[in-house]
């Protein structure tokens, strides 16, 4: 090869040169960047690994400093890698500061704002619910992280679903025990259904409302609806999908649209899904224990219509496009009206346009005579 | 009020005019046009309330319950001005003081079918009429049973729960859409047919006045103007 050559092949060079560079750059960092296995994790579980290390706090509280090896192991943080300090970062050295905490809640509550650093979105999102108003009101059971996550077996939190519903029954278990009764939570915990709701696919994951105000109310048909107007997922149980669009034409569901579209923070007692249903405790309809079975239907009118008869439940169409079997006077009423209105109204206007026709010509034929 | 009296405050040339209403007639036409111009004014927005302009006029909780206040308070108006209405009806009757002159009768059903050829070109002359006309009839007729389902059928779905007492429920869904369906039927009724019959096929406001011109009765009652310039007692003239 002679000088010449190498000049001409130069460029050639220089890119295999950068493209070498690059990708072993790619394969160098990460393998770098990857610390050796949880070695801090090790080094702290050679104290906190034994099971009666604790401390008294000022509030006279014990607190274990024990960390399992077995939690660790369950924690999605542990596995990826994450070590102590990434929570504890005011540790980095043998003997540690003195913690400076009352109690046990005290410590959480400081102890969670560190999810923030990954976790800011959600982190965000929590800050506006109905747990960080609560806190925010002065009550410091309210909810963290922590809470519902855990802090040193942090596990993914809907494997299996029904840790959801578990998760949230360790402060709401009287409306968990409601909701395990109900057909949702009965498909749930009995055949692990995957479509059923659980608390989170109707209240939201991180900024949960309050579920009590006026908004919630007038928006709390939809809840139902993004499951019970899917087709698709009603076919799958045998269940109409047409509850909803026929409810929205009700009595009861142009009021809530109307009170929803303008009047949003005004109360309203026309009946929503669950004023019937029930709120946790929702049953198939054929069950006798339904608020809506037939034998239970009139109790469940006489929330908002007290003095109804027994022939009030007659009233209610039941979410049932009119037909002539099950609501006869309202079969007979549609029929008549949808041929008597298009008849009177092609009656007037063709007799008065015949009249109309008529006398402009006796009055042309009277100015030609 | 005799029929052929001459207005004789007027001048020579004016001219004769026929009693055809008579004051109380026209009160109550004046109660019912009211009453119901209120109803369908109060009710078209309960109506259409999914619809945003609805819902621009109902801008508070408190204007659509005073609004339904407004309309029950009309409703009332209303049915007391038809239970006077047919009460008085049936105790002239009973006592053979008013005419059966609106009561249909063979007579229109073939003044129908003249009217109907004479506009279809198939007849050169118009057919003559009595004191009421087929077409007055029908628009009677066809209100007097149209307020009426409206009124039952309105007061059911005021007073569900009372109702359903001694009705089957299924009335309740069925009242409200007869009630609200028909109301708009009525409506149409009243723009297309009414109002081209007394203000454009001729401005006739004998239900104000009460009274008809010579020139009006010779052309769209001929039969009665015969009638009544024959001298023969009129009978629902006593009604006053």
């Amino acid at each position: 090869m002679t000088m010449r050559n190498l000049h001409r092949q130069a460029p050639w060079f220089a890119l295999a040169g950068v493209i070498i560079l690059l990708v072993s750059a790619l394969a160098v960092f990460p393998v770098n960047a990857k610390p050796p296995a949880q070695e801090t994790e090790k080094y702290c579980l050679s104290c906190h690994g034994d099971s009666t290390l604790s401390m008294t706090l000022p509030s006279g509280e014990k607190l274990s400093l024990y960390v399992s090896q077995d939690q660790l192991d369950h924690s999605v943080h542990s596995n990826k890698g994450i070590e102590c300090e990434a929570c504890h970062n005011d540790i980095s050295s043998y003997p540690h500061p003195k913690l400076k905490y009352e109690n046990k809640r005290e410590l959480s509550l400081n102890y969670y704002q560190t999810c923030e650093k990954c976790h800011s979105a959600n982190y965000q999102k929590a800050q506006d619910s109905m747990h960080a108003q609560a806190a925010a009101e002065g009550n410091a059971d309210a909810p963290v992280c922590t809470d519902c996550h855990g802090h040193h077996d942090t596990a993914v939190p809907n494997e299996p679903r029904s840790l959801i519903s578990e998760t949230c029954s360790k402060c709401h278990s009287d409306i968990v025990d409601a909701y395990k009764q109900s057909v949702h939570g009965a498909a749930l915990l009995g055949e692990n259904n995957p479509d059923v709701p659980v608390c989170t696919d109707c209240h939201g994951v991180h900024n949960i409302q309050d579920s009590r105000t006026e908004e919630f109310r007038v928006q709390s048909p939809e809840l139902c609806a993004k499951c019970h107007a899917n087709k698709e997922l009603m076919d799958k149980y045998d269940l109409s999908s047409d509850v909803y669009s026929i409810y929205k034409r009700s009595w009861h569901g142009v009021d809530i649209s109307v009170y929803k579209a303008r009047w949003g923070a005004v109360w309203h007692d026309s009946a929503v899904c669950t004023d019937c249903h029930g709120v946790h405790d929702m049953l198939k309809t054929d069950d006798p224990k339904s608020k809506v079975n037939p034998a239970n239907l009139l109790e469940t009118c006489r929330q908002c219509h007290p003095d109804a008869g027994p022939n009030w439940t007659g009233a209610w169409t039941g979410h049932n496009e009119i037909s002539l079997e099950r609501t006869p006077f309202l079969f007979y009423v549609d029929k008549f009206y949808s041929s008597f209105t298009p008849f009177i109204l092609w009656a007037c206007i063709i007799y008065v346009a015949l009249q109309i026709i008529r006398s402009i010509v006796n009055r042309v034929r009277s100015t030609l005579s | 009020m005799s029929g052929n009296k001459t207005n004789r405050s007027a001048s020579a040339q004016q001219e004769k005019t026929y009693a055809r209403f008579t004051l109380g007639q026209r009160w109550e036409h004046a109660v019912l046009f009211l009453s119901a111009f209120v109803l369908l004014l109060t009710g078209l927005p309960q109506k259409y309330r999914d619809m945003s302009w609805s819902q621009d006029l109902l801008s508070t909780p408190e204007r659509l319950y005073l609004i339904r206040q407004i309309h029950h308070i009309a409703a009332i108006i209303l049915a007391m001005e038809a239970i006077y209405h047919i009460g008085r009806a049936i105790y002239l009757l009973s006592r053979r003081k008013m005419s059966a002159a609106m009561f249909p009768n063979m007579q229109d059903v073939y003044d129908a079918w003249h009217m109907l050829q004479y506009l279809l070109f198939l007849r050169k002359e118009k057919p003559v009429f009595g004191k009421y006309n087929f077409e007055q009839k029908v628009t009677y007729w066809f209100l007097f049973f149209g307020f009426a389902l409206m009124g039952i059928s309105g007061f059911i779905i005021w007073f569900p729960v009372q109702f359903t007492k001694f009705l089957p429920g299924g009335v309740v869904p069925a009242s409200k859409m007869a009630h609200s369906t028909e109301s708009v039927v009525a409506a149409i009724f009243i723009i297309i047919w009414h109002l081209y019959h007394v203000h454009i096929e001729r401005l006739n406001l004998s239900i104000f006045t009460g009274r008809l011109s010579e020139k009006e009765m010779r052309e769209y009652h001929a039969k009665e103007y015969e009638r009544v310039n024959a001298g023969r007692p009129n009978k629902s003239d006593k009604d006053n």
